[in-house]
């Protein structure tokens, strides 16, 4: 503050030489009392209502509702595709051997072709035995 | 009405926005502010009555609206802002009663200032006066603020809307050109 005051504002000092009548203020707020008019004031309950206080914990126990019902949801789901992919992967692999059987019935196949398919087999079904 | 020493501004705050608690308490803020808004407009509007008038339009304002306070700001801040603008209503009134542009500077009311009977200041004093008049209006009020009040830059902020960094600035431009008048005239 001192840096920013010049020379001329010091030699001046703060003391702009307005004067006001004696006892101004308190005349003043007296005066400004009996000016106000009747005006209607809008109250603010400053004690919040029990629904206020209550709502954030509800929204909170609704949301983590909602996560678990998507979840269960979810998840009886994901046992229902996993039904139906083994049904399909069972249905389609019996197709793939009646095929194989046409294929093999109608001489579509040589010796070594069948050999091959019918190892095939045989590790398939050692494999599942096996687990 | 309580004297400065015994204001709670939290307690009045809560008391005004009820409807049987709002006049005192209003006159409570009266009793403190008044002081300080006087000056604070006398500095603007420099004659007394005229000062006086626009104090009196300045608490009817804040006691008709409010309402509108809701103590997001300081008190002190809401009431000044209605403070200075209500002074500069009342300079760009009075211009257009004096057939003064309102984009001429406010000297003219520091015409009649030797005069006046609630002045007792030296030729020094009315030459500083009439700088401070020449300065554009924000400046002014930053010069004000800043040299009579000693009021904090981040509390002006507040006030004026502007930051803090442009009001060094304003008030460094102040001086400068109230040195450059006092070279002029002195």
């Amino acid at each position: 503050m001192k840096q920013e005051e010049s020379e001329i504002l010091k030699r001046l000092g703060k003391d702009p030489g307005f004067k006001i009548p004696e006892n101004y203020f308190e005349d003043f707020q007296a005066r400004m009392m009996e000016m106000l008019p009747e005006v209607e004031i809008t109250e603010v309950d400053a004690k919040p209502s029990m629904w206020v206080r209550v709502r954030p914990y509800l929204y909170m126990a609704a949301m983590f509702a909602g996560v678990w019902c998507m979840m269960h949801v979810f998840s009886h789901f994901n046992q229902n595709i996993s039904a139906e992919q083994r049904v399909s992967e069972v249905a389609s692999g019996m197709y793939m051997d009646n095929n194989a059987d046409e294929f093999i019935m109608s001489g579509g196949a040589s010796d070594y072709d069948i050999m091959s398919y019918e190892d095939s087999v045989l590790m398939d079904t050692d494999e599942h035995l096996n687990d | 009405m309580a004297s400065r020493s015994t204001y709670d501004e939290a307690a009045v705050v809560e008391r005004l926005h009820h409807q049987d608690t709002a006049r005192a308490a209003f006159g409570e803020v009266i009793a403190h502010y008044s002081s300080t808004l006087y000056w604070q407009i006398r500095r603007m509007v420099i004659d007394h009555d005229d000062a006086n008038d626009v104090l009196q339009n300045t608490f009817l304002k804040a006691w008709t609206s409010i309402d509108n306070f809701r103590g997001d700001a300081k008190l002190s801040t809401w009431l000044y802002k209605i403070a200075i603008n209500e002074s500069i209503t009342f300079i760009n009134k009075k211009k257009a009663q004096n057939n003064i542009s309102l984009d001429d500077d406010d000297s003219f009311l520091v015409n009649t200032l030797e005069s006046d009977r609630w002045f007792d200041g030296d030729q020094a004093q009315v030459l500083l006066q009439q700088a401070i008049a020449t300065l554009p209006e924000k400046q002014r009020l930053v010069f004000n603020m800043r040299y009579y009040d000693d009021m904090k830059y981040e509390d002006m902020s507040q006030v004026l809307g502007t930051s803090t960094g442009a009001l060094k600035a304003s008030y460094h431009h102040a001086i400068k050109k109230i040195e450059a008048f006092f070279e002029e005239h002195d």
